[in-house]
């Protein structure tokens, strides 16, 4: 559905996405992680046809994005920082977004207010940085968006509000089939959301899952002996990690479960224990392999 | 329904598969019941219809349930479920404990009258039916 093929673009000489290739199918959640100063911004604003790319191609449905009215019509870019008219009320603002969007849904509108229970008279500008947000959602579900690109959505957002956003998102996706990008630098937050990701750093994509292959993938482990450590020890798969706590040594591998454990079961451990990674681990551990890494600097 | 934990470790479409798992082993499930839809289930876990189809297929592939083109997921009838992977498990998990309770110095003939125990608990189970 979403094709984006070898892109770059570049501010004044600086290279904010260089060569970044991205497929995102119909009806999923895909989550764009990275470093700071990734890319992953000017990459989402090459997706909604904000910006134009310098070279290579932004495709959703076969169709360039940039100027497109008709695709853009039924695509929102949600922006980590929220854009209102000035003294606009909840209520002009959704005519606005009416006349804008052919595909405007005034009794999802309506139906909305008992999730956003905010009075739509008020201007917006004086709601505070959460209810903006949620303003800012409720117009969004609203126009029956078949994309929706989300930058940083969730920040701000109480908690039993982000359990609701994430519970429209995901009926929408459920029963509309609608495709969600979703940028986040909380990786906890995404975890439970997406199902594929793509981790970016300086301008391209080190990484591109399903996010649960990701998962089964990279496991892991703590083990101890009781007489020193086999030599051969894990010799058959791709170690990325490996540290030493005192007696028990952490490792972190590549490779099936039940290889991994068949392979160090052999050696008859005293303690092992396996343990799939959280994403947080994972970003960790990839952005290691490309140089950005957590050090320890003493100041 | 039941809950999943978001905290875990363990991949949600895995924890999936291994609640459905329990509930039609324990026959909370009954064998051609029909399960929830991945919309419904969706909804009510606020989780991505994208993970639910894939824990789905998962469960059909392990034989657990089967589906109707058009009509949704059912519970397979337990005896053509395909036990063995998780026998095996069992076994391992079974070894692991037992040397175990030998090394802390329980004696064989315990365990032996242990299994006699649980022997008798299913049986008394099954006649209560």
């Amino acid at each position: 559905m979403i094709n984006v093929t070898n892109v770059k673009k570049s501010f004044e000489g600086f290279e904010a996405v260089n060569g970044v290739t991205v497929h995102i199918r119909k009806g999923s959640i895909y989550g764009l992680l990275g470093s700071n100063g990734a890319g992953k911004t000017t990459l989402l604003k090459m997706l909604a046809g904000i910006y134009k790319s310098d070279s290579g191609n932004v495709l959703i449905d076969d169709e360039p994005v940039f100027e497109n009215v008709k695709l853009k019509e039924k695509m929102i870019f949600l922006a980590d920082s929220l854009y209102f008219y000035p003294n606009t009320t909840i209520q002009q603002a959704a005519h606005f977004y009416q006349s804008m969007y052919s595909s405007w849904n005034e009794q999802r509108f309506k139906m909305l207010h008992n999730v956003f229970q905010i009075d739509i008279t008020k201007k917006i500008h004086r709601l505070s940085k959460g209810m903006q947000r949620q303003v800012a959602f409720w117009l969004t579900l609203s126009t029956m968006p078949d994309v929706l690109i989300l930058d940083e959505p969730l920040d701000g957002l109480d908690a039993v509000m982000r359990q609701k956003v994430k519970n429209l998102l995901i009926q929408d996706v459920a029963e509309r089939e609608m495709t969600i990008i979703i940028s986040s630098h909380n990786l906890r937050e995404v975890e439970d959301l997406c199902d594929n990701v793509g981790i970016m750093h300086g301008g391209k994509i080190i990484i591109e899952k399903d996010l649960d292959d990701l998962k089964s993938d990279v496991h892991k482990i703590q083990v101890a002996f009781k007489q020193g450590v086999p030599v051969d020890l894990l010799k058959e798969v791709p170690i990325l990690y490996k540290e030493e706590r005192g007696s028990v040594l952490l490792y972190i591998v590549r490779g099936k479960e039940s290889t991994i454990s068949a392979q160090v079961l052999a050696h008859q451990p005293a303690i092992f224990d396996l343990l799939p990674l959280t994403l947080e681990e994972i970003f960790i551990y990839e952005m290691r392999d490309v140089g950005y890494e957590i050090e320890n600097i003493i100041v | 329904m039941f809950q999943l934990d978001i905290r875990s470790r363990v991949p949600i479409y895995e924890q999936l598969v291994e609640k459905w798992k329990e509930l039609i082993i324990h026959e909370v499930y009954q064998p051609d019941q029909q399960l929830p839809s991945v919309r419904v289930l969706a909804q009510e876990l606020t989780v991505n219809p994208n993970t639910i189809q894939k824990a789905y297929r998962e469960l059909e592939h392990q034989g657990y349930i089967y589906s109707i083109p058009g009509k949704g997921k059912f519970v397979a009838p337990q005896a053509t479920t395909t036990n063995n992977e998780k026998v095996m498990k069992m076994k391992q998990e079974l070894l692991k404990l037992l040397s175990e309770a030998l090394y802390l110095g329980i004696e064989k003939e315990e365990i032996l009258s242990l299994i006699t125990i649980a022997e008798q608990s299913t049986k008394g189970g099954n006649q209560d039916d």
